[in-house]
This record gives C-alpha cells, structure tokens and sequence, in this order.
C-alpha cells in the first residue's frame, strides 16, 4: 500500500506537533526564554488529537 | 443507472492488507471504512480532547508560575490542609475504579452486540449507566466536603472548571447511555446495526481516559 | 450527459418559507450561510463606517470613547466570526458536496443546525447594544480588561458576547465534522484524494482547523466566563491567575482561525483561474502540500501576536512565521504558472481572482515585514497591523468571496449576473479598499495606534486618515452596483445552463440549480478534470 494510504503512518502527522512540543519547551528551557507550559501543553495535546484524527480519516476511508 | 452508493463490495472491509486492523471491528460501510456515524463520533471526541487542552493548559500555566503547589494560604491553614489533595487520593481513587469499571462493562456490551447478544447488551449497558450515575453522585458528594470552593484562588478554580468539565460530559455520556438503553430495550439494534452502541462507547471510553488524565494531574503529580 | 431528467414543471424547490427553515439539502444551507453571512457583512460594514467616520477628522465628533470601542470590537468580531468564516463554510456547503460527486452532506441535519446556530449567536452578540453596551474590549478581547465587570459596557455585553461565540464556535466545530466524514466517506467512484478539485483540498484542511483550534477557543471563553461570573481567578493576577494566559489560548485558536479564513477562498481562486485561462492548475500536487502545510504550521505561530509582552519565546514564533511565508509562496508561484500564457478572459470573476493575488501579496509582505521581532516591536498595536489584516483578509478572502459569488451565482440560481456592474462593482471596491487600507501602512509607520477614538490634530495623521475614511464610504458604494446586479439578475438575468464557464469540475455537470439529489448520472472521473475529459473526449459517460 502507498505509505500515504497507510493508517499507521497518518499517526507521525499528529507525532509532529508533539515533537514541535518538546523541541519548543527544551529550547526555551535551554536558551532561557520565557518557558511556556500552556503552549507545550496545547501543542503536545494538539499532536494526541491530531494523530487520532488522521488515524481514523484514514483508516476510515474506503478503499479506492 | 445505480448510484455509487449502492455498489456492494465483499469481503474484507479493510484495506486488503493481511495485518491485523484495529478498526475491524468496527461497524463498517458497505464500501469500506467507518460507518460515517461513528467517523462522525471519533472526529467529535478529537475536538473535545482539544476543548480539555484548553483547560490543562491553563492548569500547568497556572502551577508552573505558582509556589508552592498546591498554594499555602496566609492565615487559613486549614484551607491548605483541604488544598493538598496528595494527601488523601482515595476517595478520588475509588471513583477512578468505578469509571475504570464502567469502561469494561460499556465494551462488554459492545461485543455483546457485535455478536447478536441483545441481553448481553442491555445488562452491560444498565450497569455501565448506574456505574456512570455513581460517578456522578460521588463526585458531588466530593465537591461538598472537600473543603474548598471555585472562588478560593487559582486552586479552587482549576479544580473545579476541570473536574466540573469533566463531570458534564460525563453527564452527557450518561443522557447517551440512557438513550442507548432506551433503544436496546425496543429491539432496535441487532448484530448488523448497531451503530449508535459504538458512538456511545467511543465517546464513554474517552469521558474515561479523560478521567484517567485528571486524576493523575491533580492528585499524584 | 447532463442532468436533464426532470422536466420544467417539477420545480426542484419548494421555496416557501417552511422549506427554507427546515431544509436539511446543503444547496439551500450553503445559500442561507451566505445570505446570512451577508447581512453581518453588512451590519460589520456599518460599524466599519461608525469608525471611519469618527476618525475622519480629529476630535470627537460623533461616538464617544466608550462607544467607539464597541463599534471596533463588534466590527471585529462580527466580520470573523458572522461574515467570512461562515460565508466560506457556506460556499463549502453548496459546492463541495457537488464537486465530489456526492448526494448531501454526510450528516445533513447537524449541517441545518450549524447554520441556525449562526443567526442564533449574532443575534446574542448584538442584544449586547440592546441591553446596556455591547462587548468593548476588542475582538481580541485581553484579560484583565475584559474580566472587569465594571468597565466599559454594564457587564452583560461581554457576557453576551461569550456566549454568542461560544454558540458559534459549536457550530464551526459540527460543520468542520461533517466536511471531514462527506469529504473522506463520500466521494463518487473514481475521485480519489488526489483528483479532488483544490476547493475540496481547501475545505478539508479548514475542517481540520476547525475541528481541533475551535475547542480551545471555547475553554478560553468558558475561563472567562467563570472569572466573570462565578468568581474564578483564571486570568486575574491579584489572586494568582495570569493575565497573558489568555492571550496564548485564545491566540492559539485565533491564529489558526485566520488560515481558516483564507484558506477556502484561496480554494475558490485556484477552481476560477484555470477556468478563465483555459489551462489546468499549475502544480496541483503542490497545493495540496502547500495547504497541508500552512494548516500544520498555522499552529505554532500564535504568539506572534504576543511578541511585546515580554513572555514568547520569540527566535521560536519569528522563525515559524517566516516559515509559513514558503508554502504561501508556492502557492502564489502556481497560482501565477497557471495563469502565464493562458487565454485569459476578464470576466468579472478572474478580474476579483487577480485582485486577490495582487492584494493577498501585498498583504503577506506586509506581514512578512512583522515576522520581525524588532519590526514588530515597533509596530505592534498600530495602524499597520490594522493594514496587514486588512489586506489579507479583505484583500484576500473577501476578494475571493466576491470571485466565488459572480462564478457560482449561475449554479446557484440558474441566471447569470451582469457583467458590467460586476465590472463596475470590482472596479469601486477595489479603488476604495485600496484608499482606505493603504494610508494605514503609513499611519503605522508614523506611530499612529489601533483602538483609538481620537488622535492629535498635530500629530501629522490628518490627510491620511481623511483619505481612509473616504475609502471606506467608496467601498459601502461600491455594494450599490452589487445588490443592484443581485436583484435584477434573480429577476430577469441571462439563463445560465449547465456549464455557463466552460468549466473543469463536477459542479458543472448537472443543472442550474441542480435538483436535490444533485446528480441524475457523474460522468466518468479519470483526472481532477472531470468535465473537461468529458468535454474532450477522454472519457465516457
């Protein structure tokens, strides 16, 4: 199957912003700019509910 | 001339691949994926988990800037003692349990219905309402004698707006439940559509994970 | 070919008022949106007006300061959340289903409850004048100034206006659910993803932003409300709450909110201009990236807008706003590749589709020059943000909206709009709007800030401002010639037919209106030109 149609791989969408999360939290942290809980956290969740959502579109599509 | 819609496809309803797939089990399109109910429920419960990112948020926000956690309140020592939820979790523990429970009995009357078991569905689903309505009654009872209010600083207003969240849409999952048994005691769902008992648990699975992440937040971390 | 199975005497409306109120078809949904969504437009103008005419002249002449404020937080907030995301989710409506070859919405009655949920929450919005002062902390509505029960308005409009938009939000949320599942669930045999027309790509990533920023809108209101009302202490900093807390939830939907508002007229320009240069959509594979990629990158710019409060991490936000600058420029670069050595026609729709490039460009350079922290240090808060705005969101999105409504009227309702009023209407507006939004890049330069009901005589704004206001009244003008066209056209405009365009899509390929159940039969879909093959012979049906 073409790696865009496989529903395992709709989840490393949603793994972006979770990674986006950590490098925006570690580099702040490191750089000693202001550190942002609420923006890690809405990010990081955004990742969870982004990695869901494309998992079931996907895996939820019919086959063409 | 048919419309599309009404084409059948056999067999697998999958992807043709020979992998295990995790959405096999559920109600299925005639022409493959999802039933667009269910699509439409799963899709929901991605919005609501963006709605508690909101609330989280501003919980770690608000702790994070805040020393000590919980605060320690000048002149009311026994409104701290109530702020330090670490130090009786039990109460909170033992309605973790009942939702954990009920989380089980929801998906046992799920497969319940998968395989015809109308009786099977009904009694998982009465249990499942009555655990959720026991959630709801004990966490009342908690917001009377934990010994703070939604006024009393950041605390009390984090608490309450997560827990209270919480509770409605536990109590929305519980009106759904109630609508779900309404319809299994008419006979209106069968091994072929039952579509509706799906949503419904998708949706209680969640309101439980939820749960899961809030009681972790506030009272072990 | 085309869907002629019904005769003339089978009316395929039933247009009483009944009908209209209860319809659950999203061709009359995506019409009511739009309709509805034009009378906001409307009302929002006339706020608009309310500004422009105080700020003419120095001195307070018309509205004091606490009426003034109203008058900018409702124009605001009316024309984002009652005007142009509803207007591009009506448009959705009406055309994606079509496009994709589908008989409806996937869940057609949650569609006709979004759209009350609109009329319901602008009239909640409103009732704020009606009862004591509407909201009046701007559309942005920052704590602690918009938890001071006191200030400004008695109260109950800020209220009012959480509400309002908390019912509103709901129905962005629903209505992005329902393109979601029609958009994955219901496509005709053939349309695959990557033969969708850039419209369908559009709203499909709207949805997505919709369906996962809205929420954190709605718990930021909610926070408010219970600091409002129920003695919370979110966002209240004498007890422990953290005033710019606000301002990273609500902008990290906002934020998102803006590609939302522009992300489906950029759909529209790229289904018109290929249409009027007789080319097919240069790089159609890049568009979809491109739009996927503003969408994931929409949301970790937000605290762009929060670069002088002193807590933002700004190297991080700075970077990622350029970023965003890459995928709209190779939108931009095909958008122009599509349209270079085409045999173009000027009809009205491809004259608004060019004022959008043209206008929407300016605008993202502008917001380019912003991206810079010190830039923006200097900057922020002042008329030339009001110009950015301006530029992308009426350059852009409402330029888009007018090529969508001259292109799609003839689907719509079987008549084709005059083409010289629309010349003239494209012509009027887009004088006007330059008039009143470009003195404002040179206004902010000059230190002028947003949110005023008042400025020096002395301070060297006079002309400028005179000429914005000016502007203004020429863009209120220019909607006679529009309404005007509207009106004569339902009554007595040319019949459009099927096909009035020569178009690509599957939109064309049933009646003008089409029936409810859209389609008698779809031609055969081989490409994401399906009427086009068809045309040319490349396929059957």
């Amino acid at each position: 199957m073409h790696p865009l149609r496989h529903p395992r791989n709709a989840i490393f969408v949603g793994l972006v912003f979770v990674i986006v999360a950590t490098i925006y939290f570690v580099l702040a942290n490191v750089g000693h700019y202001h550190v942002d809980y609420a923006g890690t956290t809405m990010l990081a969740v955004l990742g969870i509910g982004t990695a869901l959502m494309a998992y079931v579109l996907i895996a939820g599509s019919p086959n063409e | 001339m048919t419309s599309p819609s009404t084409v059948l496809t056999t067999g697998d309803p999958g992807h043709g691949v020979a992998e295990h797939n995790p959405v096999a089990g559920l109600a299925h399109d005639t022409r493959g994926g999802i039933s667009n109910p269910i699509l439409g429920m799963l899709l929901f419960i991605c919005s609501e988990v963006m709605f508690f990112s909101g609330l989280f948020a501003a919980y770690f926000n608000v702790r994070a800037t805040s020393s000590p956690w919980p605060p320690v309140v000048a002149n009311d020592p026994v409104l701290t003692e109530h702020f330090n939820l670490h130090a009786e979790p039990f109460y909170a523990l033992g309605l973790t349990i009942i939702l954990v429970l009920s989380s089980f009995t929801c998906q046992f009357a799920v497969w319940g219905i998968r395989r015809g078991d109308r009786t099977g569905l009904i009694r998982n689903i009465s249990v499942t309402l009555v655990l959720g309505i026991v959630f709801l009654l004990g966490q009342a009872y908690d917001y009377s004698t934990i010994g703070f209010g939604l006024a009393d600083g950041t605390f009390g207003t984090t608490f309450y707006t997560l827990t209270g969240f919480h509770g409605a849409h536990v109590f929305g999952g519980v009106i759904m439940l109630s609508v779900i048994l309404y319809r299994s005691l008419a006979g209106q769902f069968s091994a072929q559509h039952h579509d509706a008992v799906e949503a419904a648990s998708l949706y209680w699975h969640f309101v439980d994970v939820v749960w899961i992440a809030l009681f972790s937040t506030l009272y072990i971390l | 070919m085309a869907t002629t199975a019904l005769t003339p005497a089978a009316s395929a409306y039933r247009s009483g008022l009944y009908e209209w109120l209860t319809t659950t078809d999203h061709k009359k949904i995506g019409i009511l949106y739009v309709v509805n969504s034009f009378i906001f437009f409307f009302l929002g103008g006339i706020l608009a007006l309310g500004i422009r005419t105080e700020l003419a002249l120095p001195g307070v002449q018309f509205v004091d300061g606490e009426v003034y404020n109203q008058l900018f937080t409702m124009h605001g907030t009316t024309m984002i959340f009652l005007f142009i995301i509803p207007m591009l989710v009506g448009f959705g409506n009406y055309v994606v289903p079509l496009q994709i070859g589908a008989p409806d919405m996937a869940f057609p009655r949650i569609n006709a409850l979004s759209f009350w949920m609109l009329p319901l929450g602008g009239i909640l919005l409103f009732l704020g004048f009606a009862t004591g002062g509407a909201a009046s902390a701007g559309w942005t509505s920052y704590a602690p100034l918009s938890e001071d029960r006191a200030l400004g308005s008695v109260g109950s409009g800020q209220d009012l206006w959480i509400m309002g938009l908390t019912l509103i939000g709901t129905s962005s949320i629903l209505g992005g659910i329902n393109f979601l599942v029609t958009i994955f669930k219901m496509r005709a045999p053939g349309l695959t993803m990557f033969r969708m027309p850039i419209l369908v790509w559009t709203v499909l990533v709207t949805s997505i932003l919709q369906v996962m920023a809205t929420p954190v809108l709605t718990s930021a209101l909610i926070m408010l409300f219970i600091d409002r009302n129920y003695g919370g202490h979110f966002f209240d900093p004498s007890n422990g709450g953290i005033a710019i807390l606000w301002q990273n939830v609500f902008w990290f939907y906002s934020h998102p909110a803006v590609y939302i508002m522009v992300l489906p007229a950029m759909g529209m320009i790229s289904e018109i201009l290929p249409v009027f240069s007789r080319k097919p959509l240069f790089g159609y594979k890049a568009f979809v990236f491109a739009t996927a990629g503003i969408g994931a990158l929409g949301f970790s710019v937000w605290a762009h807008h929060m670069f002088t409060t002193g807590l933002v991490f700004l190297p991080f936000f700075s970077l990622m706003t350029f970023l965003i600058a890459v995928p709209t420029g190779v939108k931009m670069f095909n958008w122009v590749f599509t349209l270079w050595r085409g045999k173009l026609t000027f009809s009205t729709p491809l004259l608004f589709a060019l004022g959008f490039l043209s206008m929407f460009l300016l605008g993202g350079i502008n917001g380019a020059f912003s991206a810079a922290v010190p830039v923006d240090f200097a900057l922020q808060d002042t008329y030339w943000v009001v110009a950015h705005l301006h530029y992308v969101l009426f350059g852009g999105s409402v330029f888009g909206v007018f090529a969508g409504v001259y292109y799609w009227f003839p689907k719509m309702t079987g008549r084709m709009l005059n083409e010289s009023l629309g010349k003239l209407q494209f012509v009027m507006i887009f004088i006007g709007f330059n008039l009143t939004f470009f003195p404002m890049h040179q206004l902010g330069l000059a230190g002028m800030p947003r949110r005023i009901a008042d400025y020096a005589a002395n301070a060297g704004w006079n002309d400028l401002n005179l000429a914005a206001s000016i502007g203004g009244f020429v863009i209120a003008a220019s909607m006679i010639p529009f309404l005007w066209n509207v009106f004569i056209s339902l009554r007595n405009g040319k019949i459009a037919g099927d096909d009035p365009w020569q178009a690509n899509t599957l939109e064309w390929a049933t009646s003008s209106p089409p029936p409810p159940y859209n389609f008698d039969h779809l031609p055969e879909i081989r490409s994401e030109r399906p009427l086009f093959d068809l045309r040319h012979g490349r396929t059957g049906h």
